[in-house]
């Protein structure tokens, strides 16, 4: 039992779940990506915990988080493009009146 | 012993603080505020990296997260209708199912967390100067094919995201700008 | 010890600035002047707008003052005279200016008025401009140090400066430098007489006095940032580091704050299109030239 992994992993869990509610809750694409960041912020935490407290000697744990963090930059500019691409043709980014994306 | 102490309470501290942040990111009705609240959420996990000792892995987070949180302000600005807050528009849908949902994973995610024997805690970690040499000959030698190929994501991103942003040419119309 | 010394040394670096820019804009030496009108600051009242976002409009000029403070606190002035020495200054460095952005930002924001407001988002679009010629010369530098921390990369430069080893990261880092600290020609966001202040316009007193005073600190850790990475920092003949450090950070800041009047203001788009089509694949071919010198040259 680690205390400090615990203490570590239940913040990454509460982020999870505050970004969570905010990607599922909120009906503005920003607002969206913002909860779609708060969980790969959540999974920043876990990977770094994980490497300090059970193998800090294996680099591959922090390569992981520069992945993620790159992950959030291609997330942010895909997601931008896509909000100004859909503010150009429909005046508005709200996420209630893209209804006919559905398919 | 004390170290440690210290440690856990950092580590609380900062994660508090961030999972603050975080919840007023969906609180707030003006949007630089809510833009800005993410930056800080941000930069409070760079700092928990700091107290994990992941001293480059930190200070890359809180420089990263001050420019792409500052772009998101912008675009929170130009593209919200009420991006001052004056109008305290209600601009969330399906608030139980989210409540829900994330109860859900916060329970599932604290549940796998707490139950596993994570065994016992590393105790040498390298120096701060020693990590980046560390990262630098992973990054280039082992996982030197995953790291260029996440380069490569990002050029492809890039070409991507201007191509769908840039607007199109209408025959007859010029843009003066 | 050494954080005394070096606030002090901050505070009469600050002085310096203010009359070297009183010069540069007045044409006029006077010694007193700078500390007559912080007095005068001070007296004045310190107008609140009306409706503005109070946090933001408060934090803003703290921020960027404790942005500069943390910028100084890895730049050494002498062997061991630094707060504190970090294994990732330079990145360190770099995380602290990219927070001199977010206090514009608030600062633009928090008022509640127009011209506030572009000239903090004109920042924004000017920090797109420069902060990869930020980053990239800093890459190359510390490619030559092979460390990211300052008193090494400070050290790497005893046989040959920076200046002279890589001419282009220096131009670059020193352009960039000057955009950061909006001065003359690159003062998009104040710029004086085409945004009425720009984000300075709605402060008043006491709030005006801090965000001029961070603005200072930040243009002294600029010329510390170049005397470090470029300039061998303490090293020099004859005198104690120290002093080679304050003269050559005297220097840069004197070059910096008066060479740019000469220049008419940059525009916004022209700024970003040099940044980008000019600056990039220049500091990218700076990275490589580097990378080839260091493996064939052993200097």
């Amino acid at each position: 039992m680690i205390v400090e992994l615990s203490v570590a992993l239940s913040i990454g869990a509460g982020l999870f779940a505050v970004g969570l509610y905010g990607a599922l809750s909120q009906t503005n694409l920003v607002m969206i990506m913002m909860g779609i960041e708060l969980i790969l912020a959540a999974a920043l935490v876990n990977l770094v915990a994980f490497w300090r407290y059970l193998h800090p000697d294996a680099m591959s744990g922090q390569m992981f988080v520069l992945i993620v963090m790159t992950v959030m930059a291609v997330e942010m500019a895909v997601g931008f493009a896509i909000a100004i691409a859909r503010f150009r043709s429909r005046g508005s980014v709200e996420m209630e009146e893209a209804r006919e994306l559905k398919g | 012993m004390t170290g440690s102490v210290a440690e856990l309470f950092f580590l609380a501290f900062f994660g508090l603080a961030a999972i603050w942040f975080g919840i007023v990111v969906f609180r707030t009705h003006s949007m630089v505020r809510s833009a800005l609240a993410l930056l800080f959420s941000q930069t409070a996990i760079g700092a928990m990296f700091l107290v994990m000792q992941a001293e480059f892995l930190g200070v890359l987070q809180i420089m990263m997260m001050a420019t792409e949180m500052s772009v998101m302000a912008l675009f929170m600005v130009m593209f919200m209708m009420d991006p001052g807050g004056m109008g305290a528009m209600d601009m969330s849908h399906q608030k139980r199912l989210s409540l829900r949902a994330g109860g859900v994973g916060l329970l599932a995610a604290l549940a796998v967390s707490w139950l596993p024997d994570w065994g016992p805690a590393a105790i040498n970690i390298p120096s701060a100067a020693r990590q980046t040499e560390l990262l630098g000959i992973e990054l280039l030698g082992r996982s030197m094919f995953i790291f260029e190929s996440a380069g490569l994501t990002i050029l492809t991103s890039m070409i991507a995201a201007t191509m769908v942003a840039i607007a199109p040419r209408k025959s007859g119309v010029t843009h003066d700008c | 010890m050494n954080i005394v010394i070096i606030l002090l040394t901050l505070a009469m670096g600050v002085y310096f600035i203010a009359i070297v820019e009183g010069w540069a804009v007045h044409g006029r030496i006077s010694l007193s002047r700078p500390a007559l009108s912080a007095l005068a600051l001070f007296g004045r009242e310190s107008l609140l707008v009306r409706t503005p976002d109070r946090l933001f409009f408060e934090a803003g000029p703290i921020l960027l003052l404790v942005v500069g403070l943390l910028a100084m606190a890895v730049i050494p002035l002498a062997p061991g005279l630094i707060i504190t020495d970090l294994a990732t200054g330079a990145l360190f460095l770099n995380a602290a200016l990219a927070y001199v952005l977010v206090a514009l930002i608030m600062a633009g924001w928090g008022p509640n008025g127009g011209y506030a407001m572009i000239g903090g988002w004109r920042f924004l679009g000017q920090f797109i401009a420069y902060a990869m010629l930020i980053v990239m010369p800093i890459t190359a530098v510390a490619m030559r140090a092979e460390s990211l921390s300052t008193t090494v990369i400070v050290t790497s430069q005893a046989q040959l400066w920076n200046v002279f080893y890589q001419p282009i990261g220096f131009v670059l880092f020193v352009l960039a430098a000057m955009a950061l600290a909006w001065l003359p020609p690159l003062d998009l966001p104040n710029a004086p007489g085409d945004l009425a202040g720009g984000f300075e316009a709605e402060y008043t007193g006491v709030r005006l006095a801090v965000l001029r005073l961070a603005r200072m600190v930040i243009i002294l850790a600029m010329a510390g940032a170049i005397v470090t990475f470029y300039l061998g920092g303490w090293l020099g003949p004859w005198l104690p580091g120290w002093l080679w450090s304050i003269i050559k950070m005297l220097i840069v800041t004197t070059a910096m704050l008066t060479t740019g009047r000469l220049v008419p203001r940059v525009r916004e788009a022209n700024l970003l299109a040099a940044g980008w089509k000019l600056g990039i694949p220049l500091a990218l071919a700076n990275i490589f030239l580097v990378g080839v010198i260091a493996l064939v040259v052993d200097i």
